[in-house]
């Protein structure tokens, strides 16, 4: 059973993904920030990020790179979740380290995918 | 013949008559003196002499007949008994006279009786009475003017002759009265204008520009009348004599504004004519402010070349102007305002509204798996209605982002085939749902171009997504082609396509439908925002109304357009033309969030020095030094002299003289301290006297004895120009902050750097050298300034360099621990807070330029 971290601020958005996600078969493990999201990489040693760019403390861009300095965590795939209208916000995230990005809002099964074909690369690595 | 002219009394000139009718005097008289001569050959001559004298008589009296009935005057004689003797065809015609009345020796008391019954006269009740009237005058010499029923007009003069009878002389004068009636007409006419009309006139001699008219208008125009004011003129009157003491004046002296009477005289002497672009303003003597609109006219006056200029008061229409584009920033800025509350709006709008979506998607996962199909239409319809809702305030968020301008253009090159079938695997389903048929025409080979991806591919999606929305099992095409003169260039060279490309080669995107079409007159309000090309459009089939004004707000950006053609109940064809090259409008200056370098004005040049002595020598050597050393130098002799300078000119340090005479250097340099603008400059006090603690104390930032030392003047300059190569890196997210701070600074010679929040600023840091200071504000979106310290305080490279903390934020015991550990100094942003900052940043300068040169 696959271990995603949801790194997102906005409460119902953070229950209705993880709920989905739960439903889905994965075990979701969750944070409210960016300092908390770059922590819990480190304890919790997730399969597979999924991260809100906006975060209080240290926004998503940020946590990225500190997730993907460390030694630890920085092999753990990063998908970065983005809002609809932020122009070049996808590239920022890539060039913060995230390895994908979807936009909101969510739309489960193409989300899906790029979870299943990240965690397939890692597995396959 | 003189002498007869002379006995009729009749020599021309004699009467003081006009010049027309004295000759014609002259004619009579001759007719009379021919008679005397017939008469006395009759008495002296023999028969022989006297046949030739009559034949001699004969022909003269033809002669003189003839000259009588040549004139243009109507001629009467009239005998001692007031009979008509002798007349002219003129007389008959003017008077329209029979033969019978005239052959028949009749009296003037007839004629006039005549003519009193034909109706000559008007109406008349006692034509005797209208008699004796008449024949009252005939023995002296006397004029009169009547106006005949026909309305010619007569004028008539009667005289006596010498052998009793009186001679009558008729001239129409109908031409010449007409035309004194009209002079008279216009006279008033312009009288009548010149009195009202408010228009200033002003006639000036072209060659020696003195006013030759100006009319009493001009006066009241400029407010000239005062000094002519008496009491119990009326105002008129009193215009009229303001305007006549302005004759023969020089033009520039007659208006209030010297400057601009300068102006308008040197127009009218440069024959410049027609109306003036420029609209001159002056200033009336009462202070009141008029704006004047110009209109300069070649003319002749008095028989010289002369310039007329005629001045209209402009003043309401300026005032409205000025009103008008005021009005109309107001209405910019607030409808910018508008534009940025509904960009931020709609993400506060989009947040409740995923919930919304994402929850009924869930709910609908959730009751597929549990089997509960009832709730799964209505869900579905939650979930629509979201999405549409969704869509509604993403193409609210982008149109007023174009508003805003804050809409940008990512240019990089895009492959069209890939565009195509990515556009074409998001159609597909969306046509096959009204039971279109979707047909893709794009050329393999057609390469790629410069252009914004997301752009063309919403505005691609847009026009699709109509077409297949508009369209009932019909056919939607996308067809694109190539055009322009690269299209051969192209065919030769399929390694690179755009290797020949030019500069105006496009590429057209063709979306075609079978659908409803629609009527020219929808078609022009097509691509406004919220008008669908009929409301109920919007009901029926859906959609904002917005995403064809989107499209060709993204188009233009493009450097493209877009543009339709259709037929009510045959389809329509959108076209999307972009440009292979870029040729969008660059972006914004200055996107967000981007740190931005400034210049301040000379720091990249040469460094001013103004040098205030009395003493010229001083200027010569100082001069000539600091020239030498790369430094633009400014000169002053007197205290005043200085303060003038350094207010134009800005320099970047001062030299100052202590013992001038008028206004001595202490004067000055508080002068300068005092002076929130100039404060800033250093001054460096050279004097012979020793008071460097009274130049401190002051304020001077060095002080030097005289004679000059040129190292130490070189060191001292060197050390005060020396916060230009400082820069401060200034992390605000208030833009207003930002620019005040970063003005202030420059005024010091500090090179500025701005970041809106702290994201910023560490990337700003990362790319760029380290700057002298940090000025950081705490509260910021994104990363704010605690995390920024927090940053600082862990990287080697960043940890020493000072921050100057100023923020509004109250701080808990803490806090401002641990503040007080990260940072240099914290400032409060209040009322003193351009004080407070500047001195901390020269604290903290000098502190710094102590540490490098020690």
């Amino acid at each position: 059973m696959p271990r995603i971290l949801l790194v997102e601020d906005n409460e119902m958005n953070r229950d209705m993904l993880s709920r989905r996600l739960i439903r889905k078969g994965y075990d979701v493990v969750m944070a409210e920030d960016g300092r908390q999201g770059v922590e819990l990489a480190g304890t919790a040693l997730p399969d597979l990020i999924l991260m809100d760019m906006s975060l209080p403390v240290i926004d998503g861009w940020e946590a990225t790179r500190r997730i993907k300095a460390s030694e630890a965590t920085k092999a753990i795939p990063v998908i970065a979740l983005t809002a609809h209208a932020m122009v070049g916000s996808q590239e920022h995230a890539l060039d913060a380290g995230c390895d994908d990005f979807d936009t909101k809002p969510i739309d489960l099964p193409r989300l899906l995918g790029k979870i299943e074909a990240l965690l397939q690369r890692g597995s396959a690595a | 013949m003189v002498e007869a002219l002379a006995a009729a009394g009749l020599a021309p000139g004699g009467l003081g008559l006009p010049w027309h009718i004295a000759i014609d005097l002259a004619v009579i008289a001759s007719v009379l003196a021919a008679g005397f001569l017939a008469v006395q050959v009759a008495d002296t001559r023999s028969g022989q002499r006297i046949a030739a004298s009559l034949a001699e008589l004969s022909r003269r009296e033809a002669e003189l007949r003839a000259t009588l009935e040549n004139m243009q005057q109507g001629v009467a004689m009239y005998d001692a008994d007031y009979r008509l003797v002798t007349w002219n065809r003129q007389f008959r015609e003017y008077l329209d006279l029979p033969d019978e009345f005239l052959e028949g020796r009749r009296t003037f008391a007839d004629y006039i009786r005549y003519l009193a019954e034909r109706g000559e006269f008007g109406k008349i009740s006692d034509i005797e009475a209208l008699v004796a009237q008449r024949l009252e005058p005939l023995a002296r010499e006397h004029w009169l003017e009547r106006t005949r029923p026909d309305g010619t007009i007569l004028e008539i003069y009667r005289n006596p002759i010498p052998t009793g009878g009186f001679i009558a002389i008729y001239t129409d004068v109908t031409a010449r009265r007409q035309a004194e009636g009209l002079l008279r007409d216009e006279e008033e006419r312009f009288r009548a204008i010149d009195r009202a009309a408010p228009i200033a006139v002003v006639i000036a001699n072209a060659k020696d520009q003195r006013v030759r008219h100006v009319n009493p208008y001009f006066v009241e125009f400029f407010g000239l009348q005062e000094a002519h004011q008496i009491d119990g003129l009326d105002d008129y009157t009193v215009r009229r004599m303001a305007a006549l003491s302005l004759l023969e004046r020089p033009l520039a002296e007659v208006f209030p504004d010297p400057a601009q009477g300068q102006e308008l005289a040197a127009l009218l002497a440069r024959g410049k004519t027609g109306r003036m672009d420029q609209e001159l303003r002056f200033v009336r003597p009462d202070g009141k402010e008029l704006w004047v609109a110009a209109s300069l006219e070649q003319l002749e006056f008095r028989g010289e070349p002369a310039v007329i200029a005629c001045l209209s008061d402009i003043t309401d229409r300026k005032r409205a102007e000025v009103e008008l584009t005021r009005a109309m920033q107001a209405a910019e800025a607030a409808n910018r305002v508008k534009s940025d509350f509904l960009a931020n709006m709609s993400h506060e709008l989009r947040t409740p509204l995923n919930a919304i979506i994402g929850y009924s998607q869930m709910l609908q996962e959730q009751a597929a798996d549990d089997g509960q199909d009832d709730y799964l239409a209505d869900l579905a319809k939650i979930e629509r209605a979201g999405a549409h809702l969704l869509q509604l305030i993403n193409d609210i968020l982008d149109l007023s982002k174009i508003e805003a301008g804050r809409m940008s253009v990512f240019i990089e090159q895009v492959s069209i085939p890939a565009l195509v079938g990515e556009v074409q695997s998001i159609i597909e389903p969306l046509a096959a749902k009204n039971g279109n048929r979707f047909v893709v025409d794009c050329p393999p080979d057609i390469g790629s171009i410069d252009s914004d991806v997301t752009k063309l591919k919403q505005s691609l999606l847009n026009l699709l997504s109509n077409a297949s929305k508009f369209t009932n099992n019909g056919t939607v095409q996308l067809a694109v082609s190539r055009a322009g003169s690269d299209a051969d260039a192209r065919a030769g060279s399929d390694a690179d396509s755009q290797g020949g490309a030019s500069a105006d080669a496009q590429i057209s995107f063709h979306v075609t439908d079978t659908g409803i079409g629609m009527t020219a007159e929808q078609m022009d309000r097509l691509f406004q925002a919220f008008a669908q090309a009929d409301s109920s459009t919007t009901r029926r089939f859906g959609g904002t109304g917005l995403g064809l004004a989107i499209t060709r707000h993204f188009a233009r950006m493009l450097g493209g357009d877009v543009s339709v053609t259709s037929e009510p109940g045959i389809g329509s064809t959108f076209t999307l033309v972009v440009p292979v090259h870029d040729r969008s409008s660059p972006p914004p200056a200055e996107a967000a969030g981007e740190p931005k370098r400034t210049i301040s004005g000379d720091a990249a040049g040469a460094l001013t020095v103004l040098v205030v002595d009395d003493d010229e020598a001083v200027h010569d050597v100082v001069g000539a030094m600091l020239g030498r050393d790369g430094y633009r130098v400014l000169h002053a002799r007197s205290g005043p002299e200085a303060m003038t300078l350094a207010r134009e000119q800005r320099p970047d340090a001062i030299t100052l003289d202590v013992m001038m005479p008028q206004m001595d250097g202490w004067t000055v340099l508080s002068s300068l301290k005092a002076d929130a603008e100039l404060r800033d400059i250093p001054v460096v006090i050279v004097t012979m006297l020793n008071d460097r603690a009274i130049a401190l104390s002051l304020g001077a930032d060095a002080f030097l004895s005289k004679p000059i030392d040129w190292a130490q003047l070189s060191a001292v300059l060197k050390q005060c120009s020396r916060h230009h190569a400082e820069s401060i890196l200034v992390v605000d997210d208030d833009p207003e902050m930002r620019d005040m701070t970063r003005r202030m600074l420059e005024r010091m010679g500090i090179t500025v750097h701005e970041a809106a929040d702290g994201a910023a600023a560490l990337a700003w840091l990362e790319a760029n050298p380290r700057p002298s200071i940090i000025l950081l504000d705490l509260m910021m979106p994104e990363v704010d300034g605690f995390e920024v310290l927090d940053r600082l305080r862990q990287s080697d490279e960043w940890s020493n360099i000072p921050v100057l903390v100023a923020t509004a934020k109250a701080f808990s015991a803490d806090e401002l621990a641990q503040l007080q550990r990260s940072t240099e100094k914290i400032i409060s942003k209040g009322a003193t807070l351009g004080v407070d900052l500047r001195t901390a940043i020269r604290e903290m300068l000098q502190r710094t330029q102590a540490i490098v040169g020690g």
